[in-house]
């Protein structure tokens, strides 16, 4: 078991580092400040039910998310 | 700030640049992108990695007239009358019809993860667009589900864009009338072989 949970966690550093070699850090570097989504997003989406899939929200996304 | 801290905030960060580029690339693709979305796009820069250069290749492109973008993506993908020349639908690429199992597999792990169609178009769900933003949900959570591990990212992504999404794009930058839509194919080409040989990695 032990060593089964360290091989995930190789596993899982060799990721990272591979997409933050892949530019997945400073190859977006121009988009700046992408986290996570708004509170006031998120309230929107809270009323739209759980059930969350809103293609009406694509705009609101992403520029919650891309912020440039 | 702790070492665990400095941790935590590099792998957020990563997770976050992966859920946004999903999110761009959803959104570049739903619809054409309006003078605001075209201003932003302008401002990005990317570095020296293939998917850096893919983006400073989409910031250049994004110097286009709005009226010549929405002919493009007219052209694209609904044509006149009779269909674009790009049907950006998995089970279209994977059977040659629209509408077959790939999409009735894809609305079953719908259902399993919590995930709702807004129906505001007549677009079957299976649309890249609409694949490339349910993979922004598994990652930031927005879907019943919540945010996914990345086991259930994995099984996501094989199952429903990995078979396909690469080829959709090469034919997305080689059609006639792409000219924005080379750089936007460009670089989900190169992001989706990156996150492809990363979930290989972590498995």
């Amino acid at each position: 078991m032990k060593e089964d949970k360290g091989h995930l966690v190789t596993q899982a550093v060799k990721r990272r580092d591979f997409l933050k070699q892949a530019g997945l850090v400073l190859g977006t570097a121009g988009a700046a400040g992408v986290m996570a989504k708004s509170k006031e997003a998120q309230a929107v989406e809270a009323e739209n039910s759980g059930r969350g899939y809103r293609e009406t929200e694509h705009v609101r996304t992403y520029y919650e998310l891309a912020k440039f | 700030m702790s070492a665990n801290g400095d941790h935590r905030d590099a792998v957020a960060e990563i997770e976050a640049r992966r859920a946004a580029l999903y999110a761009l690339l959803g959104r570049l693709l739903a619809l054409p992108p309006d003078p605001e979305c075209l201003d932003k796009l302008q401002q990005l820069q990317g570095d020296d990695t293939p998917l850096g250069m893919a983006l400073s290749d989409l910031a250049l492109a994004a110097n286009i007239e709005m009226n010549t973008l929405e002919d493009e993506y007219t052209k694209l993908f609904y044509g006149m009358g009779q269909g674009g020349e790009i049907l950006p639908y998995a089970s279209y690429y994977l059977t040659g019809s629209l509408h077959d199992h790939p999409l009735a597999e894809l609305r079953r792990d719908m259902d399993r993860l919590g995930i709702a169609c807004g129906n505001v178009n007549d677009e079957p769900e299976d649309h890249i667009a609409a694949l490339l933003e349910m993979m922004h949900g598994l990652i930031v959570g927005n879907f019943g589900i919540g945010v996914t591990d990345l086991s259930e990212q994995t099984r996501f992504f094989e199952a429903h864009l990995a078979t396909w999404a690469g080829d959709l794009f090469m034919d997305l930058e080689a059609a006639e009338s792409a000219v924005f839509f080379v750089a936007v194919a460009r670089l989900g080409r190169i992001f989706l072989e990156v996150e492809g040989s990363a979930f290989r990695m972590a498995a």
